[in-house]
């Protein structure tokens, strides 16, 4: 395989070929890391800021629970599959449905021990996601993992 | 002006490298841009409270609290450690770094339940979250105490 073109005279040539390799392969390099980290997210709730935090394991079955939090009336919102849930009672009833789903492999990731992910607003209270906790130990799941992002 | 798409006397379209060079050039040129700003998203994992069995030998530990105030101050085993206006918690990380390398050398697991004030920001547990993270420290739980 010839590394670099050479003319007829022993002076070296521009290779079109080997460069356009080289910028598609760098092309699909940064479109990979561009578009895999695209926040599958609800886009009205703000993550909190953790730069030391563990990447996300993709590889979990899991069941993830928004917590909006409205800032005029002060209230959280719990939003699981884009449905918004008033009673945290439903909420864990919605939980433990997602469980049993994964269990039977409705939902199951190549890890099979089954979490809940917690997706805080930065502005809600201790207590609207402690409630979201309550919804998973009610489900029976004792994994939890809460949300955030390396910047703002 | 010579046009976009070259024809040659015969009327074959010719491709023409340099306008898909410069396109693939720009392309790239905006990856590479947006790859410095995007934004990842993590995880900071926790346990909650569950039943021990109790058919082996039960291991005891030494349990640290961190409690978080409502304004936001931050206190370890009832010591302030961090005031609310503090982001960087340098001092909470030493000491729970400091604490997690005596557990160690003790063999004995640093286990740590973050206790908040109902009515504080969710913001500053992670925030607490993220100094545990830092310590290396994975046996968490977070509490909030009951309201009046």
């Amino acid at each position: 395989m010839a590394g670099g073109g050479g003319g007829g005279e022993g002076e070296p040539e521009f290779q079109i070929a080997p460069m356009i390799d080289v910028l598609l392969v760098l092309l699909i390099f940064f479109m990979s890391i561009t578009s895999a980290q695209v926040l599958k997210v609800d886009k009205s709730v703000t993550l909190p800021l953790a730069p030391d935090a563990i990447k996300r394991d993709n590889t979990r079955s899991e069941a993830i629970v928004n917590v909006r939090w409205d800032m005029k009336t002060q209230k959280p919102a719990y939003i699981m599959d884009d449905r918004v849930y008033p009673e945290v009672a439903d909420l864990s009833k919605a939980i433990a449905d997602t469980k049993k789903g994964s269990a039977a492999g409705a939902t199951r990731g190549p890890n099979p021990s089954f979490r809940v992910v917690i997706r805080g607003d930065r502005d809600a209270t201790a207590m609207s996601i402690s409630r979201a906790m309550n919804a998973a130990a009610e489900a029976g799941v004792s994994d939890i993992s809460f949300s955030a992002v390396n910047k703002d | 002006m010579k046009p976009f798409i070259a024809q040659h006397r015969d009327g074959d379209i010719g491709f023409q490298i340099a306008p898909m060079i410069d396109v693939v050039f720009v392309i790239m040129l905006f990856f590479m841009v947006m790859a410095g700003s995007v934004k990842v998203e993590k995880e900071l994992n926790s346990q909650l409270p569950g039943n021990a069995e109790t058919s082996g030998a039960t291991e005891f530990v030494d349990e640290q609290v961190i409690t978080i105030t409502e304004a936001g101050e931050i206190s370890l085993n009832d010591e302030p450690l961090s005031p609310p206006e503090d982001r960087t918690m340098d001092r909470l990380k030493g000491t729970l770094t400091r604490l997690k390398e005596a557990g160690d050398q003790a063999k004995s697991p640093t286990l740590v339940t973050v206790v908040s004030e109902p009515a504080a920001k969710y913001s500053r547990t992670i925030d607490v979250l993220d100094a545990l993270a830092v310590a290396g420290i994975t046996n968490v739980t977070f509490t909030v105490t009951e309201e009046d």
